[in-house]
């Protein structure tokens, strides 16, 4: 077999460069065995944070070609299948300040993570004499959150974190707030949620980066979504975000299908859609993308009820019984 | 390639991308497939729907599956999120939600097995690419494409499994299948914005912008979609995002099938050319296409 050849994004706290090692194949390597081989073979001053082999504690997730991955639970062998044989670029986690090298802060994600509110307060029926009690199925239903290592990689390619973090956070964060939301213990789930709905839960682009990039298996965009069920059921229903949603449901109740014409008065107000989104609007008409008369066929009436419109009504009178 | 499809066109080909719709049933007919739409299609949820009521979208979806196995045809859409949530619906009702499902979809007299087979109209093209391919008469030797694959088609790679996530090449192999050339752009495998574009907007037009903007300095003639959804992101808000994020060339946005449309020599007016917001005509004057 070739040899490996890493290309490692170096920093020393002023200068940045990347720095080519090649070093002998040998079967079984993981991206971790292979950092540790480079520091103890070729380069000491490389520096990179890793603790317990076992894709338990989190700290070794690094980007290869650009993608976040757990190093020590990556075989590079697995990585030569899809990239080839070829040299492998491996980076620090995107999203994230870099100290050096393959080492990125913490601390500032850290303190967002505690906007989550992160901790059960059980309900008033729980004691210390007692305990908390729950069914099998709502330790289910957060199980796999719970799995959360912290190990950065959901937001390592994060679409809407990569345009800014001011309002948005990371997405293990909506993660977190979400296991102590839906913890059927839980005396007050609105607590997780309301600190997430101020930074950025209906901001999610729905990118679907966070579920492919967890080494666990778990869904942050789940959670996020999860979060926008609770608050719209407990009455949050303002906002461009869950008013959008409730268009789309409204549509597919109503008819069956989208109407276009009526969603962005739904989604921003009358005022908004005659004003803000005119020049929109009317280069709409002026590409023949929309005709004026089926508009405003569409914004006066509606969409025509899909075939058997009454059956999906009685599917979901059904389901809400 | 299979020959008769259920065809699912999602809402926004029967709206403002009309043009996607037309262009699909043009290219089918031409290759010989038949699009049967599915009667009484209802909205995927979008994934938006999903996350405020997610039994009702759930039960929309398996509606629009069970009326899909009822014409015992494997269902294809146009639509990458159409693809992702009739896919992700299916995998959760097969996942323990079928009888509770079943239950309710009894008061409209239907059944679903979970046994119909959901596909994007890109996989069905990529895969029969070589039969196809020797129907191409006005071969798009002068267009560079950018494709952008949008981040339904390939994410979460659990559900959407046809190809590698990381650097899938369905689009690459329909593009040169036409005659032209692919031309790779970061973005290429980013996301658009249009999920997020009334409560995010800034964020949006910028990815949109930036999609477009690297299009322009890679010297590509257009950017190419399998998905109508980033079509309209990366077309009719275009102007909005370059006037955001200050770029000032704008590169026209194709529908998958409308490249192939005019690779078959297809007319460019019956395949709605026209009704985009940033010009196609430039594509036109160079391809030769009628």
């Amino acid at each position: 077999m070739q040899n490996f050849i890493f290309l490692i994004d170096r920093f020393d706290g002023t200068n940045s460069w990347r720095q080519r090692y090649e070093f002998p194949h040998k079967p079984g390597m993981t991206v971790l065995t292979c950092l540790i081989h480079i520091k103890e073979n070729l380069d000491p001053t490389l520096n990179f944070t890793a603790s317990c082999r076992s894709a338990i504690c989190g700290a070794c997730a690094v980007r290869v070609n650009g993608n976040a991955l757990l190093a020590c639970d990556t075989m590079v062998d697995d990585l030569r299948e899809q990239w080839g044989d070829g040299p492998l670029t491996v980076s620090p986690l995107g999203n994230a300040e870099v100290i050096s090298d393959l080492v990125v802060k913490w601390d500032e994600k850290v303190n967002r993570l505690r906007l989550a509110n992160p901790g059960l307060h059980a309900k008033k029926e729980f004691s210390a004499h007692e305990g908390c009690r729950q069914a099998p199925q709502d330790m289910q239903a957060i199980q796999k959150q719970w799995d959360c290592i912290l190990c950065g990689s959901c937001m390592s390619e994060c679409n809407k974190l990569s345009d800014s973090s001011k309002d948005f956070l990371e997405p293990f964060t909506y993660t977190h707030a979400a296991r102590y939301a839906e913890d059927s213990r839980s005396r007050n789930p609105l607590e997780h949620m309301e600190n997430m709905e101020k930074s950025g839960m209906w901001k999610c682009l729905h990118c679907m980066e966070c579920v492919t990039k967890c080494p666990k298996g778990i869904s942050p965009a789940g959670a996020i979504a999860s979060l926008r069920e609770l608050a719209f059921k407990a009455g949050h229903t303002d906002g461009p975000g869950p008013r959008h949603a409730d268009a789309f449901r409204t549509d597919l109740e109503n008819t069956g299908r989208l109407n276009e014409v009526k969603l962005v008065p739904r989604t921003e107000g009358m005022v908004s859609a005659a004003t803000k989104r005119l020049p929109f609007t009317l280069r709409m008409f002026a590409r023949g993308k929309l005709g004026p008369v089926e508009a405003a066929r569409l914004f006066v009436a509606d969409n025509h009820r899909v075939e058997d419109h009454d059956g999906l009504k009685r599917i979901l009178k059904a389901n809400r019984k | 390639m299979q020959k008769t499809y259920a065809f699912f066109p999602g809402c926004v080909l029967h709206a403002a991308a009309k043009e996607a719709e037309t262009s699909a049933v043009a290219v089918a007919k031409r290759l010989g497939i038949n699009l049967k739409e599915i009667p009484g299609w209802t909205c995927c949820g979008a994934s938006h729907v999903q996350d405020i009521d997610p039994e009702t979208a759930l039960l929309a979806n398996a509606r629009n599956l069970a009326l899909a196995e009822r014409m015992g045809l494997t269902l294809v859409t146009a639509c990458s999120t159409c693809a992702l949530m009739l896919r992700q619906a299916k995998a959760t009702l097969l996942d323990g939600r079928l009888d509770w499902a079943n239950e309710r979809l009894a008061e409209a007299g239907l059944k679903l097995e979970g046994t119909v087979e959901v596909r994007h109209l890109l996989w069905e093209l990529a895969d029969g690419c070589d039969e196809w391919a020797a129907k191409v008469s006005h071969p798009q030797a002068h267009l560079r494409v950018a494709p952008f694959y949008g981040c339904h088609t390939v994410r979460p790679p659990q559900v959407m499994d046809y190809e590698s996530h990381l650097n899938p090449q369905s689009l690459e192999k329909v593009i040169r299948a036409c005659g032209a050339t692919p031309v790779t752009i970061p973005e290429r495998l980013k996301c658009c914005g249009f999920h997020a574009v009334f409560p995010a907007e800034t964020s949006a037009h910028r990815l949109t912008a930036s999609a477009v903007n690297s299009a322009a300095e890679a010297g590509a003639d257009c950017l190419l979609t399998p998905c109508p959804l980033c079509h309209m992101q990366l077309d009719m808000y275009q102007p909005d995002a370059l006037s955001t994020a200050c770029g000032d060339t704008p590169v026209p946005v194709l529908h998958l099938t409308q490249l192939l449309a005019m690779a078959l020599g297809l007319d460019a007016k019956a395949i709605g050319l026209g009704r985009h917001i940033v010009d196609t005509k430039p594509l036109l004057a160079s391809s030769g296409s009628a």
